[in-house]
């Protein structure tokens, strides 16, 4: 359980090498290796979603997986969203703020991080689209009204973005 | 000395010192939020500390066991443990948890035995999570089973095996109530609608769970809690208990929370924790809670709960007496202050009624289930859900619409402040109002023409129309003759106004999704005329921080607002003082408007409040005699007007009463017991709306867990006490696709006894879903005569109902 393997990971374009246990989750690599706490750990059995992050691209629970397999992945955290230069938050988050879609939080970074894939594959999402790309992520606080609400403005305000 | 002058805490917007209010009652972005968005907040887990450890606790896989040996010796051998901690530790070093009633707390961890599955029995501290649970699995326990208690009827049953041997019985508590003349309506009405309801326990479930760091200093012999903590000082108090230590040694730093609906705070892994830092010489040990921990044995698993009831009513369908016995399985002991939400449904016993006479029994009763805990509604939720279920089969006895059944027994807008049979004093409301408002929205008379048309194809539409009050801003008082004497919850705050004019708001709670701190800028910003984002919110830790109680009760919003307002206008009032002194005037003379200090017959002579701020902390040879050199003001509000109970219970206890009226419409899937809800309609008066989108989202956020608690969730344990829920494969929290899209609208009764007339509203919807889902569900099932009494009204079980005998 002690032996250590090397990965190389590239996490929101910076690129890291360690060494890690081969039991080590993800989610604990992200959060307590690179101090990357804006991931949540919710259920550890992947399904309430807060753990969501992207790799390569594709949304997937950290929590069920294994630092190791990320080994030459890039991956996208909630501390990829925000722009680094000016600081403004990503339309996704600002939408989020915007539209109540939050109240205490902790679901939000899976439910941002969801929602990112879904309006990369799909700028103009339905109702029943953005409902069933969201099925996979628990909020216990707001309903899902105003997350729903929140997907919708990100959607608008992310297709106005790329016209203009 | 000058005589202290009263302090005015505005109980409408429009009283505040401002030409008109710019945030109060505007659906402002919540200042919570870009932090929260941006993943930076500190919850509990981000955080670490040097020299930290890592604590996991090994649980009870029985629910009622002898322990007979422990053996550590392995587990302390394994590289990076550093303590091991038992139940010989706790019994040396600690007592019991409080627990209301008195006397039925458990340790921290097992001593002796084992009262349910998920109760800590052995803890370790090592340097990292995946070692501590490695040696876990070195422990060796050996147990001697003893025969579990699964339910109030065993548990009442002569020669029971007893959960708590020294109290000689399993009854925590038994006790009723009377209130009016009960015998004389019941023998008096036309007809008596009566039925046996169970509600099966449900639970929090916020998507953080329990976490905490403890440090325990040996040298001060004191301790400091980091944690996610919803009532701080209330688990400080408790903590220097439990721990035997005086209760200022104690050191309670709340952290952001991931929501908490009721019994976040972990005294229990609290408490372990800390005795583990005592253990390591006072290394600080992480604690945090997993899912299947919360699951099994976290805070917020509630209302396990067995029901008969009646109503009494007039051929006419006017109701005139409610009568309840409740037995509540309360789980193995007291701990969690589960037990007295059986008394919240005192505040508002017989609903929106003129209901004038009524009788409750509670009987709370041991089990080897979990101890339950709060949770959001405290109670109330199973109540109305018999309430309003009585209701209904009322009105279809007497072949009256169930919407009309209610309208016509409404307390009417004149009869406020009405008392009602249980004691609670409503402060304001316009039932009929709220009630014809939601009809209207939802049209229900279009409603009830496509059932008909749905129930000639065959299929099961229902409709519910349900009524509810919420008891907001909860006092002591309503829980006195249940164990927690007292009257008042202080909630204080401290306003500091910093040379430059902007202003920190210090609290005694933490973030948990309601967005108190976006209450507090928005108050603080109209009463002192700056802006928002020159507010900034701080919460303080137990000791320093004024007395306060934080989230819980259906409160916070409208106390943190009572607690700035009493502070800001004690800041008025020095400042007033001051500029007086300045300007050669009297204080009466001057007026605070718009962020301005001036005097009222030349308002061109005045000062900012910045200005008068930094005369304050930097001119002291300008101060008038007497006024300390500090533009900040403390000040600690409660209800007023709170009074002791009589030995019925009977007392002005919550200050306001907010309500709602749901429409709900329903379709049951014959073949899989099914429940859709096509449509969901909401008219609420919860008085002045403090952030519209806040309220709009504690509505919503209520009607989930209402959904959850109606239809899918449940702690489900077997015959032998051993719990089936222990992950969210199994425990449904709804998602996006159960959770209907409501529609909603508002009217708006200030209250006129609380701060800018806001009534407590973090509660009403999971009062009122779970009632008006169960009823459009009988509804929907009437022409078959058949009946669900239960919840969750859940696929399987409504399946049966549907396919099984005809009862």
């Amino acid at each position: 359980m002690t032996t250590k393997q090397q990965i190389r990971v590239t996490v929101n374009g910076t690129p890291y090498v360690r060494e890690v246990e081969a039991r080590l989750t993800l989610a604990d690599f992200l959060r307590h290796e690179l101090h990357l706490g804006g991931t949540h750990v919710g259920c550890e059995h992947g399904i309430c979603g807060a753990c969501t992050i992207l790799i390569d691209g594709r949304s997937a629970r950290s929590c069920l997986t294994l630092a190791v397999q990320a080994d030459g992945a890039s991956i996208t955290t909630v501390e990829g969203l925000r722009n680094r230069e000016t600081g403004h938050l990503h339309p996704i988050q600002q939408s989020f703020v915007d539209a109540h879609g939050l109240q205490c939080g902790f679901c939000t970074p899976g439910f941002m991080m969801t929602t990112l894939e879904l309006l990369n594959e799909n700028p103009s999402p339905s109702d029943d689209e953005i409902k069933e790309a969201l099925g996979g992520n628990l909020c216990r606080c707001t309903g899902y009204q105003g997350i729903l609400d929140s997907v919708r403005l990100a959607a608008s305000r992310l297709r106005t973005a790329q016209d203009a | 000395m000058r005589p202290l002058m009263a302090i005015e805490i505005p109980t409408r917007p429009d009283q505040l010192p401002t030409t008109a209010p710019r945030f109060v009652g505007k659906a402002v972005k919540r200042i919570e939020d870009p932090a929260l968005v941006s993943g930076t907040v500190e919850f509990i887990d981000n955080l670490s500390l040097p020299g930290m450890l890592h604590c996991a606790i090994l649980r009870s896989p029985h629910p009622h066991a002898r322990i007979v040996s422990i053996d550590t010796t392995a587990a302390l051998s394994l590289e990076g443990v550093e303590a091991v901690l038992t139940g010989d530790d706790v019994a040396r070093w600690c007592a019991p948890g409080i627990t209301a009633p008195e006397g039925w707390g458990n340790y921290c961890m097992a001593v002796g035995k084992v009262r349910f599955v998920g109760e800590p029995v052995v803890a370790v501290a090592a340097a990292s999570r995946y070692i501590a649970e490695d040696a876990l699995e070195l422990v060796q326990v050996e147990y001697e089973l003893l025969p579990p208690v699964a339910n109030p009827d065993e548990a009442m049953a002569p020669g029971a095996p007893l959960v708590f041997e020294d109290r000689g019985t399993n009854v925590i508590q038994s006790r009723s109530y009377t209130w009016g003349d009960i015998d004389r309506v019941f023998a008096e009405a036309d007809r008596v609608v009566s039925r046996k309801f169970r509600w099966n326990r449900v639970g929090a479930n916020p998507t953080e769970t329990f976490g905490c760091i403890c440090q325990w200093d040996l040298a001060d012999n004191s301790l400091t809690c980091r944690g996610a903590y919803q009532t701080p000082r209330f688990m400080a108090l408790g903590r220097a208990a439990s721990l035997k230590l005086p209760a200022n040694k104690v050191k309670v730093i709340s952290h952001a929370q991931g929501g908490g609906f009721g019994g976040k705070g972990g005294p229990r892994g609290t408490d372990i924790a800390a005795l583990l830092s005592r253990k390591t010489n006072g290394r600080p040990v992480k604690y945090i809670e997993d899912r299947i921990e919360y699951l099994l044995a976290g805070g917020g698993q509630s209302w396990d709960r067995y029901y008969e009831a009646a109503l009494a009513v007039k051929a006419d369908g006017t109701v005139t007496g409610f009568r309840v016995r409740l037995v509540d399985d309360q789980g193995a002991g007291a701990e969690g202050y589960g037990t007295i939400s059986a008394a919240k449904p005192l505040a508002a016993f017989t609903g929106n009624y003129r209901i004038e006479a009524a009788f409750y029994d509670m009987t709370l009763v041991a089990t080897n289930r979990a101890p339950t805990y709060p949770y959001r509604g405290y109670g109330p939720p199973p109540h109305n859900l018999v309430l309003e279920s009585l209701m209904d089969i009322a009105a279809r006895e007497l072949a009256v619409d169930p919407a009309e059944l209610r309208r016509r027994n409404y307390i009417r807008p004149e009869q406020f402040p009405y008392t009602v049979p249980s004691g609670n004093e409503y402060d304001s409301g316009n039932y009929a109002a709220v009630h014809d408002r939601v009809l209207e929205m939802a049209d229900y008379q279009a409603l009830r023409k496509a059932q008909a048309k749905a129930r000639a194809e065959g299929r099961l539409v229902g409709i519910g129309v349900v009524s509810t009050v919420e008891p907001g801003v909860f006092d002591w008082n309503a829980y006195a003759t249940v164990g927690v004497p007292g009257v008042g919850v202080p909630e204080g705050v401290k306003v500091a106004v910093d040379i430059l004019g902007n202003v920190t708001v210090a609290v005694g709670f933490n973030l948990q999704g309601q967005g108190q701190f976006t209450v507090a800028a928005q108050v603080v910003a109209d009463y002192l005329g700056v802006d928002m984002n020159s507010v900034r919110v701080a919460t303080a830790s137990t000791d320093v921080a004024m007395p306060h109680f934080g989230q819980g009760g259906s409160r916070l919003g409208v106390a943190v607002s009572g607690a700035i307002l009493g502070a800001c206008d004690k800041l008025r009032q020095t400042f007033s003082r001051v500029v007086a002194h300045l300007m050669h005037a009297e204080p009466e003379q001057v007026e605070l408007i718009d962020g301005r200090l001036q005097l009222k017959h030349a308002p061109e002579h005045g000062m900012s409040v910045a200005e008068v701020a930094g005369v304050m902390l930097a001119r002291s040879d300008l101060l008038p005699p007497g006024v300390e050199p500090c533009p900040e003001a403390t000040y600690v509000w409660t209800a007023p007007n709170r009074n002791l109970p009589d030995d019925q219970g009977r007392c002005r206890s919550y200050l306001t009463a907010a309500n709602a009226t749901h429409v709900v419409q329903v379709e049951i899937d014959r073949d899989t017991g099914q429940v859709t809800i096509p449509a969901y309609f909401i008219v609420d008066d919860c008085g002045t709306r403090l952030n519209p989108a806040s309220v709009e989202g504690q509505l919503q956020g209520g009607v989930a867990q209402g959904v959850g608690a109606a239809l899918y969730e449940e702690y489900v344990y077997d015959a032998q006490c051993q719990p089936l829920v222990s992950t969210f494969v199994d425990y449904l929290v709804p998602t996006i696709h159960e959770v209907p899209m409501t529609t909603k609208d508002h009217l708006v009764t200030p209250s006129p006894v609380a701060p800018l007339g806001a009534k407590g509203c973090g509660e009403g919807a999971i009062h009122t879903t779970p009632a008006a889902l169960l009823c459009a569900i009988n509804d929907a099932l009437s022409p078959l005569g058949r009946e669900i009494l239960e919840t969750p009204a859940s696929p399987h079980r409504l399946w049966k109902v549907l396919h099984g005998p005809c009862a």
